[in-house]
């Protein structure tokens, strides 16, 4: 029996509660969380759930096993729907067997409180007069009457627009920290409206970190971050998709998570973070922000293995390591040095989602708050760096052809002629499959290793989620000969129903 | 005897207790300068773990310094 799991098809209560059955029990206390038919005032037809199944199977299984080990409770298990459902239908349910009923009710509203809170699931509420909306499963959406968040100052910018606006909408981010900068560059791409942001970090909130984090307060004391950090934006601006992973970010969830983000933030306060996310980084072709501070002062370096850029890697020998120098905690941060830091980050961020100029690359910014000086330095791609980011070569960026992008739906680009290639990681295939048969699929690592075998008299178009990875991967095809390659504009995310 | 201006970051900058300083020295490489500093300020890192930037590119550490030449030496740092 999986202590918790997701499923598709309907929840059978009496037959999940069967194996839960046991002699010693004198309580048995279930849940069942159903679709109900408004939300916030607003009539609702139906639901569909969404999670990120392989760490919300995870986390999901730890809840379980912290509330049996809490309150005493013999068994226990939680069930999770995914998928469209109507009014009416169980969502989730939990079940506890335990020795008095105390244990049963307590573990159970245990189980089914931190599911709510700490476990990646979303829905979408279909709404009567025909609009639908992803809300937090926890903190829901806004209130109907609520006035939208207004973006319009940003819009104002002729760089912007509302071109760039939805751009930012459609971006997703993925924020590996939520500490000192952690806090600035996510409050700051909150506050643009980057549509989708997720947050990783495995640690708790603690009364030192209050100084330099103000998404934090004193009583979100021994709250894991990430979730803290995720209930604040979502207050700040509830028109994004914000996901909280309570997870250290390591080599086993590094690349699923980069694989599903267009910018990687490294926030992180130790070397062999930073490694992980610019390997990760490179090796989906994802472009990463990375930061770090000292005291006073902080470095910023853009990474874009996406146009052939130098990587952390190509900075740092394979020999540094943590304990060289000291981190916050043994060195002493002045509050702003963080912020500052996180929001030149955040500035890189907006830069390359909107296509800004002035965009870092193969360079090393050096920030030094007591001097006011800032100085760049040039730090171009290391020969010598050949386990990471020698294997995406330099893609001339200047010559990027103008007919790159193929701006079609899908089916009818397959009917048109072309071979559909989706470079998409296997995990997010499965998350969300191409509404299309026949197509190949090829996940980006390996079309860079030379894994697509390009035949003259076709065509090819290649797909990714918003189209940023399939147009480096495009271009990187291009520069190799091959003027039979395209990219799908903005991905599938702008495929639209 | 040539005239350089460095600059130190990090862990360099307090042990060397000022952020930049103009020297005169018959150093010919950086690596040759660093040691000498080091004997100097005190620093215990070894070059190995740091990078040297020269006139605003990093740089190797066996390249010629010329008189005018900006030095710049960057610790690692982590801190987030």
């Amino acid at each position: 029996m999986n202590t918790f799991e997701f499923t598709h098809a309907p929840i059978d209560a009496a037959a999940l509660a069967e194996p839960l059955a046991c002699d010693a029990a004198g309580g048995f206390a279930s849940f069942e969380g159903r679709v109900r038919n408004h939300h916030a005032g607003r009539p609702v037809t139906g639901l569909e759930y969404e999670a990120f199944e392989a760490l919300g199977v995870t986390e999901g299984e730890r809840i379980v096993a912290e509330a049996k080990s809490r309150h005493g409770a013999l068994a226990a298990r939680c069930v999770h729907r995914l998928g469209r459902l109507g009014i009416g239908e169980v969502a989730v349910w939990v079940g506890v067997a335990a020795p008095h009923r105390a244990e049963a009710f307590a573990a159970c509203r245990a189980i089914i409180d931190e599911v709510k809170h700490r476990v990646p699931i979303w829905k979408k509420e279909h709404y009567a007069e025909g609009a639908s909306g992803w809300v937090n499963c926890e903190h829901p959406g806004p209130v109907h009457a609520a006035p939208a968040f207004d973006y319009s100052r940003q819009r104002a910018l002729p760089e912007v627009g509302a071109e760039g606006q939805a751009r930012l909408g459609a971006a997703r981010v993925l924020v590996v920290g939520a500490g000192g900068l952690g806090c600035a560059v996510l409050t700051s791409l909150a506050g643009a409206g980057v549509g989708a942001l997720t947050i990783v970090d495995h640690d708790t909130v603690q009364p030192s970190n209050l100084h330099r984090q103000p998404l934090y307060t004193a009583s979100d004391t021994g709250r894991p971050k990430a979730e803290a950090a995720a209930v604040r934006l979502n207050d700040y601006n509830p028109t994004l998709r914000i996901r909280a992973v309570t997870q250290r970010f390591d080599a086993e969830c590094a690349s699923a998570l980069v694989a599903e983000a267009d910018v990687v933030v490294d926030c992180t306060d130790n070397f062999a973070s930073k490694f992980l996310v610019n390997d990760a980084a490179v090796r989906a072709g994802v472009p990463a922000v990375l930061a770090s501070v000292y005291q006073y002062e902080g470095q910023l370096q853009v990474v874009r293995p996406d146009r052939g850029g130098s990587c952390l890697r190509c900075q740092w020998p394979e020999a540094t390591r943590d304990g060289l120098v000291g981190n916050c905690e043994q060195a002493g941060v002045l509050g702003p040095v963080p912020a500052v830091l996180g929001q030149l980050q955040a500035m890189e961020v907006l830069k390359i989602i909107l296509g800004l100029p002035g965009q870092l690359q193969d360079e090393l910014l050096l920030v030094d708050l007591l001097a006011c000086g800032q100085r760049r330095l040039a730090a171009p791609r290391n020969p010598g760096c050949r386990d990471v980011c020698v294997r995406i070569e330099s893609v001339p960026v200047q010559s990027t052809p103008d007919d790159l992008d193929v701006d079609l739906p899908l089916a009818a680009a397959a009917a048109a002629g072309y071979r559909v290639v989706d470079i998409r990681e296997p995990m997010e295939c499965k998350f969300e499959p191409l509404p299309l048969s026949g197509q190949q699929s090829l996940p980006l690592g390996r079309l860079l290793d030379g894994g697509l075998r390009v035949e003259p008299d076709r065509r090819y178009l290649l797909v990714c989620a918003h189209g940023v990875r399939s147009r480096a991967a495009a271009e990187f095809l291009r520069a190799r000969g091959h003027a039979n390659v395209w990219s799908l504009r903005g991905g599938l995310a702008a495929q639209g129903g | 005897m040539p005239t350089l201006r460095l600059h130190y970051y990090a862990l360099l900058r307090e042990q060397a207790g000022r952020s930049s300083e103009t020297v005169d020295t018959t150093a010919a490489t950086p690596a040759a300068l660093y040691s000498e500093l080091a004997a100097r300020h005190g620093f215990r890192l070894p070059a190995a773990q740091l990078r040297v930037a020269v006139n605003a590119a990093f740089s190797d550490w066996d390249r010629p310094l010329a008189d005018g030449d900006e030095v710049v030496f960057i610790p690692p740092v982590a801190g987030g």
